[in-house]
């Protein structure tokens, strides 16, 4: 496996990483289409090494082509996250209308539970 | 007849739980009748040579299923369970009033309490007898919680079912150890279990019996359990429930006759509360919590008999098993009956009820006197047994049982002399209400039952001894003696009653302070320190923030990854395919980068283009034409996307703060690294050559396609290609969704 594809699916994966943990919501949707990237490419290494388009010419001859099966897998991710970025943008736009902002929120209910009082079945002191 | 009998218990506990609230108290009568038709079967069955088996298997590879065997042992228990039960209901009838409300639920869960003892006690699976241990600690907490508006009536259930249960976890752990390795989950078909993995299933499973039966340090749920209405009590806390754990240790025992830990345990556990149950006894002044010390101290005595393992001792043990069930729910009914009729149960105060309850006062002093082994009764002919067995004994088990079973012989009669005393001796009369047959007559019928079984010596040895040959066949020649001769045994009973008649004489008045019940309050402690322990993990773990949740996932998964990096074998990389595409990949993550760097929203929208293009590049030099098309497409529209929808936002990032920005380079860093060392170590285990020029030859021969990728695409997984569409159609949705409620808004607010 070329280590020159596997770092490139590691820097995209760290930055990916690095942006999805952040607040913006803009942010988070670049950092889902870096990492959407890094699956792509990752797929495409898991495939084996590099080789001629699988596309058979007249003569008939395969060998030396690369692995047709993972670029069609590709294919479906690339499209798949496509649709992903595009929705994650229209909820960024979305929240921007709403707050002003596009940034993401804690988790009320979640605040919530951690400020809990005694919980219904404590012993009373 | 097994399901039939279940059948019909269940049947009862449906119709009073969903129908019952009309009949009232009358409800408690309707719960009997089940059990009085168990206890008929019982009858038949007592004594049986040949078991009854019934096997209803569910899942065959798995051994899972309902088993049952009606042997000698199950035929003694499901006498006590039906019959003390029936008795039971009846009481219950006469013990709460008319207007009590809820008794169609109370008689339901007893009822279930009922049918939960019998599986247990006729389980031959360990699944099977799991479920039905687990059922038992579950409507016992129910029944126990019954006046669940008090606190500490909530408190008590809970800490019962706290230690139950997590006996419990420890029966099913032991269980499946001992399953393991006899290649069986037939109770009856398991085989002796040696070495550490027997040690181990030894320590669980007494560690289940003793939380079960009330063994000390377990034991200080049983005391609070006295919470219960008094025919809970009678029955769960005296007669049944707490014998599960005794009859556990029965079952397994022959399992375990390699294991010195086994012995040991047991005794530990049994001689402690033997004991210490019975000063405890001897330090309460309320009236069910001495009987309920009492119970912790018998079973001890039961445990150390069965610990020991000899058949005298399994045979003494089963003896005295019988004739405690009968006495403790003779005793607890009595106790109840006054606690009705005066108002209070504490021996301090009641007084003079000798004259007042002639018959009561009776009955009580046949049960305890069984209680303490005088003749003409029961109790005297088992515990004759038990100190015979214990004096047969050699070396330093001689030493260490014979002396502390008699000592426990002598405190046994020292806390009934102070019970009897207490309640019914000398002292200022108390008023008491009218007498009621239901709530007196059960306490006087089971009492005459340790009468009885004593004077009809040959029925009880009839139903006790094939019960112990069951468990151990040597017991054979052992049987319950009306009169034992002038022996050693003997001597020392007459000893042993002599001493303990004067103790108990001599404390009947002592009233210490009412002891503090510590354990109880540790194991309070305890469980509150674990529900405030989990509320603080909840709220350190579910805090609400989303990139932390991200992150933490994120650095779990990569953490995970790492260790993979002992299965890379170098000989599979290689530096690049073509040099050129480390040149691309570079490019593409130094765009990254920038992307991430850019401060306006725009430049992030164009670095994430030019990353799609080189990232389209790579597909180039990796032989992919499709996979660059489709790329450069699909970022073109993105980037419009991108500029469309946020192009009109405030055109920079929000600042954020440095730790946490630390934290999240840390979260990244390591999270690429991971995807890294997955990737490689994937790649140094091959599972196979890719099947490509297959692939190729079928795409033109059966596909007739020569582009292979678009073959697979439209051939092969046509359907997925089809769920694809799909899934950008409902995309498109989403989005026309989106930005049309956004269009209206807008307008509202124009």
């Amino acid at each position: 496996m070329s280590i020159a594809l596997i770092g490139t699916v590691g820097g995209l994966t760290a930055v990916g990483l690095y942006l999805i943990t952040a607040r913006s919501l803009s942010r988070i949707v670049l950092g889902f289409a870096l990492l959407g990237h890094a699956g792509v490419l990752s797929l495409l290494a898991a495939g084996g090494p590099a080789g001629k388009a699988p596309i058979i010419s007249s003569d008939g001859t395969t060998t030396g082509i690369a692995n047709p099966l993972t670029q069609a897998l590709a294919l479906t991710a690339i499209v798949i996250s496509f649709g992903l970025t595009l929705f994650l943008l229209a909820l960024a736009r979305r929240q921007e209308e709403l707050t002003a902002d596009d940034l993401v929120e804690d988790d009320l209910e979640d605040r919530r539970i951690a400020r809990l009082p005694d919980l219904p079945g404590d012993r009373k002191p | 007849m097994i399901w039939l009998l279940l059948g019909l218990h269940l049947a009862v506990i449906g119709a009073l739980a969903t129908g019952g609230r009309p009949l009232g108290r009358f409800a408690l009568l309707a719960g009997a009748l089940p059990l009085a038709v168990t206890s008929v079967w019982a009858v038949v069955h007592a004594g049986t040579t040949s078991p009854l088996v019934v096997d209803q298997l569910w899942v065959e590879g798995l051994d899972l299923g309902f088993r049952f065997r009606m042997d000698a042992l199950a035929a003694l228990m499901t006498l006590l369970i039906s019959g003390i039960g029936t008795v039971v209901f009846v009481y219950a009838f006469g013990y709460f009033s008319p207007s009590a409300q809820g008794l169609q639920r109370f008689a339901a869960t007893l009822l279930a309490f009922s049918a939960s003892m019998l599986g247990l006690v006729w389980a031959d699976s360990i699944w099977t007898l799991f479920i039905f241990w687990e059922l038992t600690s579950v409507t016992s907490f129910l029944l126990v919680g019954h006046k669940h508006e008090d606190d500490s009536v909530q408190a008590a259930a809970r800490r019962a079912l706290m230690i139950t249960g997590g006996g419990g976890l420890a029966l099913l752990a032991g269980f499946l150890l001992l399953a393991d390795n006899s290649g069986t989950v037939v109770i009856s078909d398991l085989s002796v279990a040696g070495g550490s993995t027997g040690t181990l299933a030894a320590v669980l499973i007494m560690v289940a019996a003793a939380t079960k039966s009330a063994q000390i340090p377990f034991h200080v749920w049983l005391p609070g359990a006295m919470a219960a209405p008094t025919p809970v009590s009678a029955y769960l806390h005296s007669a049944t429930m707490v014998k599960a754990g005794v009859l556990l240790i029965a079952v397994t025992g022959p399992f375990f006759t390699e294991s010195e830990t086994w012995k040991w345990l047991g005794l530990t556990f049994g001689i402690t509360s033997m004991l210490w149950g019975a000063v405890g006894a001897l330090r309460h002044s309320d009236g069910k919590l001495i009987l309920a010390w009492g119970t912790i101290s018998q079973l001890g005595l039961l445990i150390t008999l069965l610990s020991l393992g000899s058949a005298k001792a399994t045979f003494a043990a089963i003896s005295l098993l019988f004739a405690h069930a009968l006495f403790k729910a003779a005793l607890f009914l009595v106790i109840g009956e006054i606690d009705v009729r005066t108002g209070t149960r504490d021996i301090t105060q009641l007084g003079g009820l000798y004259r007042t309850m002639p018959v009561t006062f009776a009955a009580a002093v046949a049960a305890g006197a069984s209680m303490a082994g005088i003749p003409p009764l029961l109790g005297f002919a088992a515990k004759e047994a038990a100190i015979e067995a214990v004096l047969g004994l050699e070396g330093l088990e001689l030493a260490i049982a014979a002396t502390t079973v008699i000592g426990g012989a002598v405190l046994t009669v020292a806390y009934t002399t102070r019970f009897l005393f207490g309640v019914f001796g000398p002292g200022p009369a108390v008023d008491i209400s009218p007498a009621k047959l239901t709530l007196a007559g059960p306490g006087w019928l089971l009492a005459a039952a340790s009468v009885v079984g004593f004077l009809a010596l040959g029925l009880a040895n009839d139903i006790v001894g094939p019960a112990a040959i069951e468990l151990d066949a040597d017991a054979a020649v052992y049987s319950l003696l009306r009169w034992p001769g002038l022996t050693a045994g003997l001597a020392v009973s007459v000893g042993v009653v002599i001493i303990g008649l004067g103790l108990g004489a001599r404390l009947r008045s002592f009233t210490p302070t009412t002891p503090i019940p510590r354990g109880a309050n540790l194991a309070d402690d305890f469980l509150d320190g674990v529900l405030e322990g989990a509320r603080r993990v909840t709220a350190r773990v579910q805090h609400g923030s989303l990139p932390v949740y991200v992150a933490t996932m994120a650095a779990t998964a990569a953490a995970a990854s790492l260790p993979f990096l002992a299965a890379l074998n170098a000989d599979v990389l290689i530096a690049w395919d073509r040099p050129l595409q480390a040149f691309v990949g570079a490019a593409v993550v130094l765009t990254a980068f920038a992307s991430a760097r850019v401060g306006s929203r725009l430049g992030a929208a164009v670095a994430l283009g030019a990353v799609g293009v080189g990232v389209s590049g790579l597909f180039v030099l990796h032989g992919a034409p499709d996979l660059l098309l489709t790329q450069l497409l699909v970022e073109t529209v993105v980037v419009v996307g991108f500029v469309i929808g946020l192009g009109h936002l405030s055109s920079n990032f929000p600042p954020v703060g440095t730790t946490w920005r630390s934290i999240r380079l840390g979260v990244a860093g390591l999270g690429g690294l991971g995807v890294m060392v997955a990737l490689a170590a994937s790649a140094s285990q091959p599972a196979g050559r890719p099947p490509i020029g297959e692939i190729a030859d079928q795409a033109v021969v059966t596909g007739g396609g020569q582009n292979v990728v678009n073959v697979i695409l439209t051939d092969i997984r046509g359907l997925d290609t089809l769920g694809e569409v799909v899934v950008i159609g409902t995309v498109a949705l989403g989005i026309l969704a989106l930005t049309r409620t956004q269009r209206e808004t807008g307008r509202n607010r124009r």
